[in-house]
């Protein structure tokens, strides 16, 4: 089951996330971090996001605690994720600490890939699945994030940038894979209209949490309606 | 460029920041998120909120990611930015199951479009 997890993830995901990654590669060499910190930061944060906002940061001289308290912020996310992935992995007497290395590869792709695919795949197989899908993500994005930090000031711009979009328009193709009903629909579109405006007027990196919660409450309440009629 | 902390400067500082600055407050929600879920029932409301929540966080990442865009990207016109994503939006709502295509479409746009601009 771990090899159809690797094969499942070969398909695509994990070359899109790899590619994905290779940028952070030329962000930490820009701010003269050694390369095994860039590789480190893709295995240990796991989180583009997070890993765009520390290297980014610290070339633009943000302070520590501006930086540290700016990457919690839009990690919170992975508190709901978790929570709502981890009910398709756990079974009876799995151990604790076998959660919290699971936990670790919660992030957009193997979530919302989890999401859809672990259903199909019987309980009893489903961490080994889910690991083989996560580890072949993570090793092919770790070679892209080694790759990025000596290839791209090589690339001409259109390239460059075109690595750079590769992030937002892959989280927003994987949301729109994992839409099951209208109130999915309502919290991609409310996301996306919304955090553009809070971050116009809401600073100090709490724009990204409000837009989320008032996006994802409407939407639930659009979801409920929806279920009741049904 | 943000200056070392003083006192732990040298050539772990690097690897010590990481830790402290980037893995730590990233991973603290997975592991909170560990200790709570035992205590929330699979199919209760509050984990399709949740669920409802993440989606629109995530989508929000999004719309940074294109509003005020890192690197070499900012220097496609916003106009470009956009349209990327609804090319390979509009593939994923005209089949759910075109990833692949929609990507490399939204990528394509993005680059033959810079192309031509900058």
């Amino acid at each position: 089951m771990a090899l159809a997890g690797m094969r499942d993830a070969l398909s695509l995901p994990a070359w899109v996330v790899g590619f994905g990654l290779v940028g952070i590669g030329s962000l930490a060499r820009d701010v003269g971090y050694p390369v095994e910190v860039a590789v480190l930061s893709t295995m240990l944060v796991w989180a583009g996001p997070s890993q765009v906002i520390f290297f980014a940061s610290i070339a633009a001289g943000a302070a520590w605690s501006a930086i540290a308290i700016a990457i919690g912020f839009a990690s919170l996310r992975f508190l709901p994720m978790t929570v709502a992935i981890l009910p398709l992995l756990r079974r009876p007497g799995q151990s604790v600490w076998l959660q919290l290395v699971l936990s670790h590869y919660v992030a957009v792709t193997a979530w919302t890939e989890g999401l859809r695919r672990l259903p199909a795949v019987p309980p009893p197989q489903r961490v080994a699945y889910f690991l083989g899908f996560a580890n072949t993500c993570m090793a092919v994005s770790s070679i892209g994030t080694f790759s990025g930090y000596y290839l791209v000031n090589a690339l001409p711009i259109p390239f460059a940038a075109g690595l750079l979009c590769l992030t937002p328009i892959f989280f927003l193709v994987s949301l729109a894979a994992g839409i099951r009903h209208r109130g999915d629909i309502a919290a991609m579109v409310l996301g996306l209209a919304l955090a553009p405006i809070c971050d116009r007027f809401i600073g100090g990196g709490f724009d990204l949490i409000v837009a989320g919660v008032i996006a994802g409450s409407i939407a639930f309440l659009i979801g409920r309606r929806r279920g009741r009629a049904a | 460029m943000t200056p070392p902390i003083p006192g732990l400067d040298g050539a772990y500082w690097p690897y010590l920041a990481l830790l402290l600055f980037a893995v730590l407050p990233t991973e603290i929600w997975r592991w909170l998120a560990v200790a709570f879920a035992r205590r929330i029932p699979p199919e209760s409301p509050v984990l399709e909120w949740v669920r409802s929540v993440a989606t629109a966080l995530l989508a929000g990442v999004v719309a940074k990611l294109i509003i005020v865009p890192p690197g070499a990207l900012a220097a496609a016109p916003l106009g470009l930015r956009i349209g990327a994503l609804a090319v390979a939006l509009a593939i994923m709502l005209f089949d759910r199951r075109r990833v692949m295509l929609a990507v490399l479409a939204g990528e394509a746009t993005l680059i033959a479009g810079a192309w031509l601009l900058i």
